[in-house]
């Protein structure tokens, strides 16, 4: 069959539908049909899924003419989501038009949460289309004879690319490809990406450095432009309006004439523990939404949020509190208007929000932006720019992940072994391991079968074994299990499923949380009070309570900052509150002005001129709070680089406080600032060297350091419900770094922590340049009474680092002096 | 390193930095969790934990034995982490190497057969009594006795100003107990709560430091 009369197939089947295919989805069966590889720019519902789906079909059409009647066996394609809760969609449309044009061909999803049966029954004969997550891909890998597998397949296919790259499951995803080139000759490799500011550098990662794949590649961009607008909810009365605070329940009153409106609202907040508090205080508050309002997040168990999904979509829910897990794909046409809580930190994640509300063709996104503090309606002034500039930031992938690699030569080494020859030349292909030396790889196959750098005579170390043809294979049933436990979990604590005690699955929560509860406590948890009744083997039982208080589980990560271009842009909008006249000021920052003013009185609102410093004393002690509004990535480095700098000038500690607007150095003795500033502690000299060293002494890779502990195998966290029987093999990656600082500080994975503290997330230079502006700038040193508007956000922050230069037992000696004069 | 001197039941008791503590009446040396060949046992199961770790356990015990020279040394439990394997090799060699008579009050890690523990010359018990005083791995209340005992690795988190805070393990003793600081390389260890009845004494590397 020619071109034509596959896309003649094709256009009448989006006929029947009554759709009218893009351009760029033309092009892109086209460019698929060509055997391109490539990657789409196209934003969630726009048809995506049919720019690629419709050309894998075709193809198969075109290779078997008789495709109706006779169904050739085995896998053809693979779906990666990143989410598993978008397989039942992807299946759902490819299914719809593999169905109508009588192909017999069969898809499968494999995640997670597919069954053992349904598993084993798939290894035996394989659905055409396979739609997957990055791990369970992985786990493809680790299975016996995966190359068989893989023989025939003609395309893979990573949706919503742009949410891996920039993760460890996008080297995952790298690392897969890498060995799919080799073994499935036919394979066609595409992206499908939201607009990010580097999608160029996205194709390349996904195909390869300078691979033939990216030479044979195309760039495909669906431009459609979405018209959005942002309203701030501004609060009636700033005076009471609080400075600091991370909630944003004062504003609930405003919120619900907005959800009242419309037909159906998506509430976003930041963190799943913000979410289960606002569910509980509009219901509290406003109980005509019950039955009306539903929450969704990633904790609550899957058939509710299946629910949740399905609910949206026939209009039958008025509004639903959600994070991050309703950000991608799902298509729901009646959400009309969208409500951001808090900051949402970046550009691309909030023009993404805005997309899910009117999705009909031209019709206009609305999304409220509400500030949870005072300060952060500079923020929303700030998005409005970007909005109106179509300001996204880049993504960045990372580089030299030994962690994964470890990981991923464990499950090659689990499934049919591997020949380190064949496969440094494939990883060395990848974007991320581009750069790798041999000496590093040596390390790495020294890691994984001696567990160091040298064999020493009575050591039992197991891991992976060289048989005699040179073959690395693991061979210990064992390890191979614990592994295959091990790569579903990466950068996840440790989580326990929430039970009934009469049955009855509620979701997940992570242990941390629950250990601080003792049997009889409430939490809140899936929108419902629960009383704890006892753990037992990572489940934890619990009754429903009548109690009103209860404690929120605050789950841990989902701490954002702000990319540089956000930050850039906050920067601005700052300078302009600075200014004397009101020209040029949005509505935001007018709002603003009665807390302008008290920074004023008690400091300055700095101009792009001014760097500002404030010190004060309160009952916790002296305060310096530096003000660059680079964003917390730049703060983290530009905090520890100074502390450290101080240190160096006479014995002192310090707790270290970041946000996105600036740093605070907390500390028991009062800090000589104009020592600091004549000793021009910003400069730019010696930069790298003292921020290597001011990581020694803050000890802020420790936290890297339990992931690639995870990742790497070398803690083993096990599952929900399938733990081992492995108490004496558990220990924890605080331990293990101690350890290794201790006695082992070249090893690989712990530079690793070290190098991802900073440099991973911070691009090339920032920190350069943010000091070099300050060089720029006149320093104001401020000694204020009392804390100030800018600095309590700061200053209330509990999550501390610390640095010090006074002897250990000079600082207990204090510690406990203080402690007699209580 | 500087060690505490304690009275308890007017008997003398030096706290040392390691966490080791020495009875002078008696020259009995008490040593609790030292978790022998955990980091082996780890290594065996694919985790490649630095293999220094272990020589540095062999080489803190040579130290503390030399420092107060005692006649008997009791290990109050958890002295091997999990099953045989190589570290028992040198286990054996140092016990070889060691000339005082040595004791073992079995802990709950402690699954390795009696009869090896004969074997090389150390003596099992599930509890001591000496005088006054109980001597177990787990922590006992009993009429009359002292108990000394270690299982729990008691730490302590100690608080300053400017949000300034320290984790360290310590020695806790209450009104009837004293609880001993895990010895052992790649052992961590259980915050504790301090009041007003008890006494902690934080250990660094250089000093052992009465906190209140």
């Amino acid at each position: 069959m020619t071109q034509k009369e596959l896309f003649t197939i094709a256009e009448s089947w989006f006929q029947q539908q009554q759709w009218k295919s893009f351009p760029f989805q033309k092009q892109s069966w086209k460019a698929f049909l060509q055997g391109k590889n490539g990657l789409l720019n196209a934003p969630t519902g726009s048809g995506k899924t049919y720019s690629l789906w419709v050309p894998i079909v075709l193809n198969y059409i075109k290779d078997n003419p008789d495709y109706q009647t006779k169904h050739k066996k085995g896998l053809k394609a693979i779906w990666i989501t990143p989410l598993r809760a978008l397989s039942q969609e992807i299946k759902q449309a490819t299914e719809r038009f593999a169905e109508d044009l009588n192909t017999q061909l069969t898809i499968g999803i494999r995640t997670g949460d597919t069954s053992q049966k349904e598993r084993a029954a798939q290894k035996r004969s394989m659905p055409d289309l396979l739609i997957t997550t990055p791990e369970s891909l992985q786990l493809l890998l680790a299975s016996k004879r995966y190359d068989k597998t893989f023989k025939d397949c003609t395309a893979i296919i990573i949706d919503e690319w742009h949410e891996l790259l920039g993760t460890k499951r996008g080297v995952q995803i790298e690392l897969a490809l890498s060995r799919l080139k080799t073994v499935s000759s036919k394979l066609r490799i595409w992206g499908i990406s939201a607009t990010i500011g580097n999608l160029e550098q996205a194709r390349e990662v996904l195909l390869g450095h300078q691979s033939d794949a990216l030479q044979n590649s195309v760039l495909i961009k669906a431009n459609i432009k979405k018209k959005i607008k942002v309203k701030s909810i501004i609060p009636k009365e700033m005076e009471t309006f609080p400075w600091r605070g991370h909630l944003g329940i004062h504003l609930l009153d405003e919120v619900v004439p907005i959800i009242k409106r419309s037909k159906t609202t998506l509430l976003f907040t930041n963190t799943r523990s913000q979410c289960e508090i606002w569910f509980q205080k509009i219901l509290q508050k406003y109980p005509e939404f019950a039955g009306e309002m539903a929450m969704h997040h990633g904790s609550i168990n899957k058939e509710t949020r299946l629910w949740v999904e399905q609910a949206i979509r026939n209009e039958s829910l008025k509004a639903v509190v959600c994070t991050s897990s309703l950000d991608l794909g799902v298509d729901f046409a009646p959400v009309e208007t969208i409500i951001q809580i808090g900051g949402p930190k970046g550009v691309a994640r909030f023009l993404q929000r805005a997309g899910r509300s009117g999705h009909q063709p031209g019709k206009t996104s609305v999304i409220y932006f509400l500030p949870t503090h005072a300060i952060e309606l500079i923020e929303a002034s700030a998005l409005q720019q970007a909005v109106k500039h179509n300001t996204v930031e880049d993504r960045i992938p990372y580089l030299n992940s030994y962690d994964v690699l470890i990981q991923y030569l464990t499950t090659l080494a689990v499934s049919d072994g591997f020949y380190p020859k064949e496969i440094y030349h494939e990883i060395k292909s990848t974007f991320c391991y581009q750069a790798i030396s041999e000496d590093d790889w040596r390390w790495i196959l020294n890691f994984i079968t001696i567990g160091s750098q040298s064999l020493q005579s009575y050591d039992e170390y197991k891991k992976v074994e060289i048989l005699q043809d040179g073959l690395f294979k693991v061979n210990n049933r064992g390890i191979a299990m614990r592994h295959r436990l091990q790569i579903g979990t990466i950068v996840s604590d440790a989580v326990l499923t929430v039970k009934y005690l009469k049955g009855g699955y509620i979701g997940s929560i992570e242990e941390w949380f629950i250990s601080k509860l003792k049997p009889g406590d409430v939490f809140t948890f899936a929108g419902r009070n629960l009383e704890l009744v006892r753990i037992k083997e990572m489940k934890v039982l619990v009754r429903k309570s009548s109690k009103k208080t209860s404690k929120v589980p605050s789950w841990m990560g989902g701490r954002l900052t702000l990319t540089s271009q956000m930050s850039e842009l906050l920067r601005k909008e700052l300078y302009k509150a600075s200014s004397k006249t009101d020209e040029k000021k949005s509505l935001e920052l007018k709002a603003l002005s009665h807390i302008f003013q008290k920074q004023q009185e008690e400091s300055i609102v700095p101009g792009s001129d001014e760097f500002l410093i404030e010190t004060f004393k309160t009952r916790e002690g002296y305060h310096a709070i530096f003000y660059p509004f680079e964003g917390r990535f730049v703060h983290e480095a530009l905090g520890s680089l100074l502390a450290y700098r101080i240190s160096l000038l006479f014995p002192i500690s310090f707790s270290l406080a970041f946000n996105d607007y600036g740093f605070e150095l907390l500390s028991d003795q009062e800090i000589d600032m104009q020592q600091v500033i004549d000793n021009n502690l910003f400069a730019t000299d010696h930069m790298h060297n003292d921020l290597q060293k001011s990581l020694n002494a803050t000890e802020m890779a420790r936290r890297k350091f339990r992931d690639i502990a995870v990742i790497s195998g070398m803690v083993f966290t096990g599952y929900p419900d399938k733990m081992l029987k492995s108490k004496h093999l558990q220990s924890s990656s605080q331990l293990l770094f101690n350890v290794f600082r201790d006695f082992e500080s070249k090893n690989l994975l712990y530079q690793q922590s070290f190098i991802e503290t900073f440099e991973h997330q911070l691009e090339e230079g920032r920190l350069q340049k943010a000091l070099e502006r300050i060089e720029n700038q006149s320093i104001v040193w401020k000694s204020c009474k009392k804390a100030t508007p800018f600095s309590f956000p700061i200053i209330t922050d509990r999550l501390r680092e610390k640095l010090s230069s006074e002897k250990l037992e000079d600082r207990i000696k204090k510690m406990v002096a203080l402690l007699s004069k209580k | 390193m500087k060690f505490q001197t304690i009275q308890i039941q007017n008997q003398t008791f030096l706290l040392h930095p390691t966490g080791a503590m020495f009875w002078k009446e008696k020259n009995i040396l008490l040593i609790a969790d030292l978790h022998l060949g955990k980091i082996s046992h780890f290594r065996k199961h694919g985790s490649a934990v630095p293999q220094e770790a272990i020589l540095k356990n062999f080489e803190r015990l040579d130290a503390v034995l030399e420092t107060f020279t005692p006649s008997k040394v009791c290990f109050l439990g958890d002295l091997f982490h999990s099953f045989i394997n190589n570290e028992w090799i040198l286990f054996s060699e140092w016990v070889s190497r060691t000339k005082v008579e040595l004791l073992l009050i079995v802990g709950n890690h402690d699954i390795i057969s009696p009869l090896k523990y004969e074997e090389i010359g150390i003596k099992l018990g599930l509890e001591l009594i000496l005088d006054n005083f109980l001597l177990s791995h787990h922590p006992e209340e009993r009429e009359g006795l002292f108990n000394f005992c270690g299982h729990i690795h008691p730490g302590v988190l100690l608080e300053g100003l400017g949000k300034q805070r320290l984790r360290l393990p310590c020695f806790y003793q209450k009104e009837n107990q004293l609880i001993l600081p895990a010895f052992g390389e790649f052992t961590g260890n259980h915050i504790l709560e301090s009041t007003k009845k008890v006494k902690i004494y934080a250990i660094t590397k250089k000093e052992v430091i009465l906190i209140n």
